[in-house]
């Protein structure tokens, strides 16, 4: 059985303008030490994948629909006393924004003693040994001194470590990232990126890391799921989606991406904008931006089926794989640097 | 500290920047402030921008690098050093001499939607530096920010609309109609598409080559992402703490990096690409950047750097020593290749200059 | 911490000399002569004038005279005598400050428990029944001058229901012997039922409304959805991550607030004709009494900025980001 096994997600939010799909019709698993990587630019629909998962989304106006099945019981189903005892214990979190996702007058020793404390019976002195082995583990210096600090005393990087030992600190089996990285700069990102894959080997949790970047998503992901206007239109394992990429959108993104290590003169654009999700264009939502549309594409729903060679390779787009393969080729000789 | 002269413009140099420096001031007091000390923004930081040319400034956040762009366009005024474009010294002009030089050289901004008023309507936000400089009468400033429109991908008849009412990408396209209204010469662009999603900032690069090409504009391109600042830079100069610390043409620095914190910024890029990614190994840097107030001894980066030398990089500040073709590093440990394992980077070979290897072969092992 | 303290008392220093000159200096230009004042009026006698104009100096020029008063003041904490009774004023604001004490702290813990009440469960269940109710009533607190509501407030429950006295203090230490009068904790509680609920219920409304904003905004900070991801029970969430940091800035309106409504117990003290320092403050302005109303607001001013000191320091221990400034 899966950890986790996402079955049909759809969360629709209740607006003044109308009614929001911000997700619509998500299936996907993840086995135990697995990572998973969601891409997607902003609205796509990845965040409030995983914040329906952790029954996080505000409760007022959003219904949410389908399976989300952690260890064969459906979280959505959960009652919200055990839905506590699988947030912050089972499965946790961290947050795009570290500077702001601390509670600013409670000391960062306060915070992790609560953490363990919801979830375990046992003393302060016992619960303040675990944080301090946490702090440390995550790398802050001087631990046992800082964590009677305030998160205003800690620098963006750091509070970011913070936030992952307060996640990590009652050994979960998921741990869901959502651009842990982004509000950070190049050389701290690293330093997160290469602490998340040391805890992942220590700690053996699975992760969902959700970010907009596709570099970030190529160093940390085993397999990668693209979203676009609240659909996945695309899952694969990380080495196929990059190396045979097979939808025009996935196409889009790789070619808009400047790179370090190959001479683009001209970046290759989706042209127009994302659409709206209160009134989503008809039949596959990228249609109105790809460059391959038929008329087709403009009225019926791309299903999410593998590909022919790789079953275990999903896309959702109408053009016939031939002429995928071919354009694939085509993107791959224009903007990959040769591996080797 | 004596003032430094604005230096004279050589041929085809648009923008002349020579050991700028902008301190701002740590005041404390009980009632009466008395200044305690400063955050030394940009120290001593000297380039020169070709015409037509797109010069990148790398750093990471705090490096000083939107500071020096604030300067350059006399946002800020500068605590030392001197500014000369097109021939013309502009360190102390007043404001109302500077007003015809703000025509030439113009801005865009981050935030695309911070930095439009959101009172003002689109035909208005454009043609207002048209006005402000008296070019043209209303009707031909009109005609002239539908152009503008035309020429950044918006439609001409959203002359009327409010800000609010495009998208993140569109409101850029608006801030770049804008800088472009009054025929710049240079366009500081600072931070221009770390807002934007990735298809979205493919776009507005595109645009902003198209651009170049178009009217021979200059660029200086401020951003901390070394892909963009790749894509777009025909030179790149990358900051550290208020000063450079290495400038090359795009392809030497990305190419052969001569500066470790270079090395390291480049190592740290992830790249879109699993089976390249996992044959590199990054170098990552311990720490975090240090504050500006009270910035480590000599070269800034030693403290985090993976072939510090004890008495000698924390002793003697490191020149920017040349490496041929106009590429220059602060370093005194240069890299010798590039890409170096972390390993071959701890082990620093000999330093640039011979005089100070041997106060370093003197030192305990 | 210590640095912090040190500027917020020269700071209230700084302003007890300033307020206390500028209301010295606003009763000098005044159109009345204290002097006749305190020699009975149109029928003065010259000599009592002139008696009354050396012994307290009133031909002296202005800063002479303001020495005179600060010295005094500052040295012998002695506020003078009343022109108008001649009794000291130290003993009259002796007895009116407790009442006023008790109106504006009562009223104010009224508020404060009404205002978060209120405040907090509009903000946990915005546009419900409630909220809507809660606003109603914020703006009619809001509206209503105190006056109005403590005459409305007078004839319903005192004089309809008959539920509690329509006026008079009661001593919370029991009563002077022989006076005939209600004492003791009981009476001075039942006798201040009436004032506080009148006193507060402007604030009352603009502290529901305030901490209802303020609790709302933080609900939707990111810390708040780390404890709820932590597995934190709502009560919890509410408890220790919303409520303090949505207080933070209430505690700060208080200690402005309180003087505020100091300047409100006027009224108050009126309608229910409490002995207060805003009773003394009308007489004083009423008879000319320039000593008294001077004392009352030299000492007004005194209490204002030790209790904004009091609360600077408080919100410098509840928030961290204060204390290394």
């Amino acid at each position: 059985m899966a950890l986790l096994e996402v079955k049909d997600l759809r969360t629709s939010f209740h607006t003044e303008d109308g009614i929001v799909g911000a997700v619509d019709g998500v299936s996907f698993s993840l086995e135990k030490g697995e990572t998973l990587g969601i891409v997607g630019e902003s609205g796509s629909g990845k965040s409030v994948t995983c914040l329906t998962i952790m029954g996080l989304n505000a409760k007022r106006n959003t219904v949410s629909s389908g399976e989300a099945l952690w260890k064969g019981k459906n979280l959505l189903d959960m009652k919200p006393r055990e839905l506590r005892d699988v947030r912050g214990n089972e499965i946790s979190m961290i947050f795009q924004d570290p500077m702001t996702s601390l509670n600013p007058v409670q000391t960062i020793g306060n915070q992790l003693i609560e953490a363990v404390q919801l979830h375990r019976d046992v003393s302060q002195r016992v619960a303040r040994a675990r944080a301090v082995e946490l702090l440390k583990a995550v790398g802050i210096p001087r631990a046992e001194g800082r964590i009677d600090d305030y998160p205003h005393q800690f620098s963006g990087g750091m509070r970011q470590r913070v936030m992952i030992a307060m996640a990590l600190i009652n050994d979960p089996d998921l741990l869901i990232a959502d651009e842990p990285t982004t509000a950070l700069d190049v050389t701290t990102q690293a330093q997160i990126i290469n602490l998340m894959k040391r805890l992942q080997e220590d700690f053996g949790s699975a992760i969902i890391f959700i970010t907009h970047d596709l570099g970030v998503v190529a160093e940390t992901a085993d397999d990668v799921l693209v979203m676009y206007a609240a659909r996945v239109v695309e899952h694969a394992d990380v080495d196929q989606l990059f190396g045979r990429p097979q939808h025009p959108y996935t196409w889009g993104l790789m070619g808009s991406l400047p790179r370090l290590e190959t001479d683009l003169d001209r970046l290759i654009q989706i042209p127009g904008q994302p659409p709206s999700l209160l009134r989503p264009p008809a039949g596959c939502r990228f249609h109105p931006r790809c460059p391959h549309v038929m008329e087709v594409c403009k009225t019926t729903v791309p299903e999410l089926v593998p590909t022919q060679r790789d079953p275990e390779h999903l896309q959702a787009c109408h053009l016939d794989e031939e002429t995928k393969d071919r354009e694939a080729a085509k993107l791959l000789e224009a903007t990959m640097a040769k591996a080797g | 500290m004596e003032a430094a002269q604005a230096p004279e413009a050589r041929g085809d140099e648009l923008l002349v920047v020579n050991d700028v420096k902008k301190y701002f001031p740590i005041t404390r007091g009980i009632i009466f402030q008395k200044q305690i000390g400063s955050v030394q923004a940009v120290d001593g930081v000297s380039f020169s921008v070709k015409k037509g040319e797109t010069l990148g400034i790398v750093g990471e956040s705090g490096c000083g690098k939107s500071t020096l762009a604030r300067c350059i366009v006399k946002l800020l005024d500068t605590t030392g050093g001197g500014i000369s474009f097109d021939g013309r010294d502009i360190t102390k002009l007043s404001r109302t001499a500077m007003r015809p030089i703000r025509r030439e050289m113009t801005m865009i901004f981050q935030d695309p939607y911070a930095s439009l008023n959101p009172r003002k309507r689109v035909g208005f936000i454009i043609g207002e530096p048209l006005e402000v400089h008296n070019l043209g009468s209303s009707s031909e400033i009109k005609m002239r920010v539908q152009e503008l429109l035309e020429v950044v991908g918006l439609n001409p008849e959203h002359y009327n609309r409010f800000p609010h009412e495009f998208s993140g990408g569109q409101r850029q396209r608006i801030g770049v109609a804008r800088a472009l209204a009054v025929n710049p010469k240079l366009i500081v662009c600072d931070e221009p598409v770390s807002a934007l999603d990735v298809s979205v900032q493919a776009q507005i690069l595109n645009l902003l080559k198209d651009l170049q090409d178009d009217f021979g504009l200059t660029y200086i391109f401020i951003a901390h992402d070394l892909n963009v600042v790749r894509h777009i830079s025909d030179r790149v100069l990358v900051m550290y703490l208020g000063k450079v610390v290495e400038i090359a043409s795009r392809d030497l620095l990305y190419a052969e990096p001569k500066h470790p914190y270079t090395g390291a910024l480049l190592s740290a890029v992830p790249i879109a690409n699993p089976a390249l990614g996992r044959k590199r190994e990054p170098i990552v840097l311990e720490g975090d950047v240090p504050s500006p107030v009270n910035p480590p001894s000599a070269c800034h980066f030693h403290p985090r750097c993976p072939r510090f030398v004890q008495g000698h990089c924390d002793v003697e500040e490191p020149p920017l020593y040349p490496f041929g073709n106009g590429h220059v590093a602060a370093c005194h440990y240069p890299l010798e290749r590039w890409p170096m394992s972390a390993d071959e980077i701890r082990r620093a070979s000999s330093p640039v200059q011979s005089p100070s290897s041997q106060s370093r072969e003197e030192l305990p092992a | 911490m210590f640095r912090y303290l040190i500027r917020r008392i020269l700071w209230a220093v700084l302003l007890f000399i300033v307020i206390t000159f500028v209301t010295f200096v606003i009763f000098f230009m005044g159109p009345n002569d204290p002097a006749r004042a305190q020699c009975g009026g149109d029928q003065a006698q010259p000599a009592c004038l002139k008696l009354v104009t050396e012994h307290y100096g009133l031909d002296k020029p202005i800063y002479v005279q303001y020495w005179r008063f600060f010295k005094r003041l500052v040295f012998q904490q002695n506020l003078g005598h009343s022109y108008a009774t001649g009794q000291s004023i130290n003993q009259a604001i002796g007895k009116a400050a407790p009442v006023t004490a008790s109106l504006v702290f009562g009223g104010a813990i009224l508020w404060m428990i009404m205002g978060l009440l209120i405040g907090v469960y509009s903000a946990l269940k915005p546009r419900s029944l409630l909220d809507r109710t809660a606003m109603v009533f914020v703006l009619i607190g809001i509206s209503a001058h105190p006056v109005w509501i403590g005459l409305i407030f007078e004839y319903l429950f005192g004089v309809k229901l008959k539920w509690t006295p329509i006026a008079n203090y009661a001593n919370f230490f029991g009563a002077p012997k022989d006076s005939g009068l209600p004492g003791g904790p009981w009476q001075w509680f039942y006798h201040m039922i009436l004032p506080w609920c009148t006193f507060a219920i402007l604030f009352a409304a603009l502290y529901a409304r305030m901490i209802r904003a303020n609790v709302m905004e933080t609900l939707n900070e990111d810390f708040v959805r780390t404890a709820r991801a932590k597995g934190a029970p709502e009560r919890r969430v509410l408890f220790s991550h919303v409520l303090r940091n949505a207080l933070l800035p209430v505690v700060t309106m208080l200690g402005m607030d309180i003087g505020v409504a100091l300047g409100g117990a006027i009224f108050t003290e009126t309608v229910y004709q409490l002995p207060g320092l805003g009773r003394s403050l009308i007489i004083g302005v009423q008879s000319n009494d320039f000593a008294t109303v001077q004392g009352v607001v030299v000492f007004a001013t005194i209490a204002i900025l030790l209790f904004n000191l009091i609360v600077d320091v408080l919100y410098a221990w509840i928030d961290p980001r204060i204390r290394l400034t």
